[in-house]
């Protein structure tokens, strides 16, 4: 990956870090999820606090060809706010669980924003005119005495400095009743889909005081509950397709088409327990924490708490490929549960570039001490790299970073004794066209990209 | 105080098995086997209570960790259902389910530090344990309609391999042990001193001195339970924790730090080695092939019902 192959391989570079430099981090600034828009123009991330930032890139100065454009503050605001559940006497966090962006259609762009329980549809529209010369009022808002008005004046847009203001459009709240993990706006860019661990809903994104119900995996005695659904994703291209994936490692394909509930699946990908590899923590790893789609829509790739498996929706059984994220961490399992790191839930995604062309496909995942992970499908390499402060250097390719899981440790290389299990990279983001990739640690956000000759 | 047999020097290929489960019918192992379930099974009980009481605990983190629990409990079951009997002597040897009820209010004396097996005179039963009632609430709050599902179902799972004697000779084994170690490290340790002593066959019922630690260990976790209660119940569902088999009877659980105001959730900064995986890789030596335990994940509900009457009823 780093220089040694082929026209191919990708070279890293450290582009910007956003955020506070201190070690001390306030909660509400932890970052929560982290989505490009479909042009990648636009970087939206959300936070604990339950605000959301988005940056702007930066137009391509043309005199300067050797890098992409920059990312800078474009809107922040807030999206949700706490709440209070009086039945259950429990807060409702703010904390914003997932951003998707719509297509563009006109000047404004719109996002959906998501916490526990509420959906929100946001607009963000720019306004750099303003009107001038109102009859009845001064420039200043105060009303003129009537008297002293003694001709009419049509008034006129005048420039102003550029205002980006966010507006929610539509609140779909009250839907569910458990945690929402997932939305996913269908390709027919007029419904979505929420989920949560329970249920998942279909939406109009017009309307909101009505959903339907499409998957319901409630037991009938909660007694009986042993699995919920982790994460759901709409089929890039089929409009009546969607998967969600489960916490005991399967995922499953439905037609909207084949009935109004959901709850006999179309195929179910699930892959058999490899029993060497068997311990009381084989359910917990299985489970799967995100899903995604590849951009053809042949292939979806998925994140349990080891590795990362790409499979084929043609072939149920097992997936094609597997990529260890962290396999040092097998024998640390019983401390990883204690401390509750065995639940983290890793994100993934694919590349954004060459949408025709599969077979290029790479695919990223994070880990811990703010290592992220990257492996390519053609070259079947893979790449450790770290998003921190101390290789702050623009242009600088990056250095891999090699975890040694025992025995002897080479010279660079960091023992599995010394990793930082608080800094975790959960989130990872690719933009849709270019070499641009988005990577979130606690509470800082990198921008990396690749080196431009 | 110290057990029969040299003592266990550091083996090199320790490395090599970390993290695999060892079988529960080797012969040395099978106390590993053992330890390593009892240190999960505690904390994972550990997790169920000790929850940040603001916000909902998240469903997956929970179902997860029930699972976790109901496999240990099945695997103790089982293991359980191959012994006669081991009600304490003063007993009678009957339905343990029958004798939660005596065994309830005998739980308070129990509030006691660990107490060394020798010095225990096993008048306790082992029903006398740890249900976290907390958790034993429906979902009341759910907006639609309950469905009867039946998609995400398994394959019916494999059938049981019986352990027969593996765990009397365990219970032998255990009884051998140091009595009140410290740390982790030194009761595998001591464990590991007496591989010598598995025997095989065993056909009288042993005095479950093992069990007076558990109830200890118990009776401190529920203590600061009542805060804790209402908020567990939001989970929203039952737990089966029917623990009046409750064979961690035979294992001396004195080692495990139950101080309740320790976060289990904090995340350390490092990774420091943590009692439950040092023990299971001082524990590893033993471990000459992976496992497959093959048991079944099911309830008994039955079981489960009459306890909620207990704890709900009386």
């Amino acid at each position: 990956f780093s220089g040694a192959g082929g026209g191919n391989d990708i070279q890293w570079c450290f582009s910007q870090v956003k955020g506070a430099v201190d070690d001390d981090v306030a909660e509400a600034d932890i970052i929560s999820t982290v989505e490009f828009n479909h042009s990648g123009e636009l970087l939206a991330t959300g936070d604990k606090g339950g605000r959301v930032v988005i940056f702007q890139q930066e137009q391509e100065n043309k005199t300067q060809s050797h890098s992409r454009g920059e990312y800078n503050v474009y809107s922040t605001f807030q999206s949700h706010e706490p709440e209070f559940d009086y039945l259950k006497s429990l807060e409702i966090e703010e904390k914003i669980n997932k951003i998707r962006w719509l297509p563009q259609k006109n000047a404004a762009q719109f996002l959906l924003s998501t916490n526990d329980k509420t959906i929100k549809l946001w607009k963000i529209s720019e306004r750099d005119k303003r009107p001038e010369g109102y009859n009845l009022k001064e420039e200043d808002g105060r009303y003129r005495d009537p008297t002293t008005v003694t001709t009419l004046r049509v008034p006129v847009f005048r420039p102003m400095d550029l205002m980006v203001e966010a507006s929610p459009r539509r609140i779909f709240a009250n839907a569910h009743t458990y945690h929402i993990n997932s939305i996913s706006i269908n390709s027919d860019y007029e419904t979505y889909l929420s989920a949560d661990d329970l249920r998942i809903n279909l939406w109009h994104l017009e309307i909101t005081d009505r959903s339907f119900n499409i998957v319901d995996i409630k037991p009938a005695n909660m007694e009986e509950l042993t699995e919920v659904i982790t994460a759901a994703e709409f089929h890039p291209n089929s409009c009546s397709t969607f998967v969600y994936s489960s916490s005991k490692g399967t995922i499953r394909l439905c037609d909207m088409r084949a009935s109004a509930l959901c709850d006999r699946h179309s195929k179910l990908f699930e892959e058999p327990e490899d029993p060497s590899n068997r311990s009381f923590f084989s359910e917990i790893i299985s489970s799967i924490s995100d899903v995604k789609f590849s951009h053809s829509g042949r292939y979806m790739m998925t994140r349990d708490y080891l590795s990362v498996k790409i499979w084929d929706l043609n072939m149920e059984n097992r997936p094609v490929e597997t990529y260890q994220v962290h396999e040092y961490l097998r024998s640390k399992l019983c401390s990883l549960y204690e401390n509750d790191c065995i639940f983290d839930k890793f994100e993934c995604c694919w590349n954004g570039s060459d949408r025709q062309v599969e077979f290029f496909s790479l695919c990223t995942s994070g880990s811990y001490n703010n290592f992220f992970r990257m492996f390519d499908r053609n070259t079947k390499r893979d790449i450790t790299l770290e998003a921190s402060r101390e290789n702050n250097k623009p242009r600088t390719v990056l250095k891999p970073r090699k975890v040694c899981a025992s025995g002897k440790r080479k010279k660079d290389e960091i023992s599995v004794d010394s990793l930082d299990f608080n800094k975790k990279i959960l989130h990872t983001a690719w933009h849709p066209k270019e070499n641009i990739i988005a990577v979130a640690t606690t509470n800082n956000l990198y921008i990396f990209q690749d080196k431009m000759n | 105080m110290l057990g029969k047999g040299g003592k266990r020097k550091f083996d090199e290929h320790e490395d090599g098995l970390e993290g695999k489960v060892v079988s529960p019918t080797d012969g040395p192992s099978k106390v590993s086997y053992t330890l390593q379930r009892q240190t999960i099974f505690n904390i994972s009980l550990m997790k169920l209570y000790n929850h940040r009481p603001l916000t909902e605990p998240s469903l997956q983190k929970t179902v997860l960790i029930n699972n976790m629990l109901r496999r240990i409990q099945e695997e103790l079951k089982q293991e359980g259902s191959l012994r006669p009997m081991f009600v304490a002597a003063s007993q009678p040897a009957d339905p343990l389910s029958d004798n939660f009820r005596e065994a309830q209010p005998a739980f308070s004396h129990l509030a006691s530090p660990p107490l060394l097996p020798a010095d225990f005179v096993s008048t306790m039963p082992l029903e006398s344990c740890l249900t976290p009632a907390s958790l034993l609430e429906d979902d009341t709050f759910c907006t639609s309609p309950a469905v009867q599902h039946d998609g995400p179902t398994k394959p019916p799972p494999p059938a049981l391999q019986p352990v027969k004697d593996s765990f009397s000779s365990a219970l032998d084994e255990i009884e051998e042990l140091c009595p009140a170690p410290t740390s982790a490290e030194a009761v595998a340790a001591e464990s590991a001193a007496d591989d010598s002593k598995a025997q095989p066959s065993e056909s009288n019922i042993h005095k479950p001195e093992g069990l007076p630690e558990g109830r200890a260990a118990e009776s401190k976790l529920m203590d600061p339970l009542p805060g804790n209660f209402e908020i567990t119940a939001s989970t929203g569902f039952l737990t089966d924790l029917t623990l009046d088999d409750i064979l961690f009877a035979d294992i001396d659980t004195s080692m495990y730090d139950f101080d309740p105001c320790t976060s289990a959730t904090g995340a350390a900064s490092k990774m420091a080695p943590v009692s439950a995986d040092e023990l299971l890789k001082t524990l590893a030596p033993y471990s000459s092939q992976p496992v497959t335990p093959n048991q079944p994940f099911k309830m008994d509900l039955t079981e489960l019902d009459h306890i909620m009457e207990v704890l709900v009823g009386s």
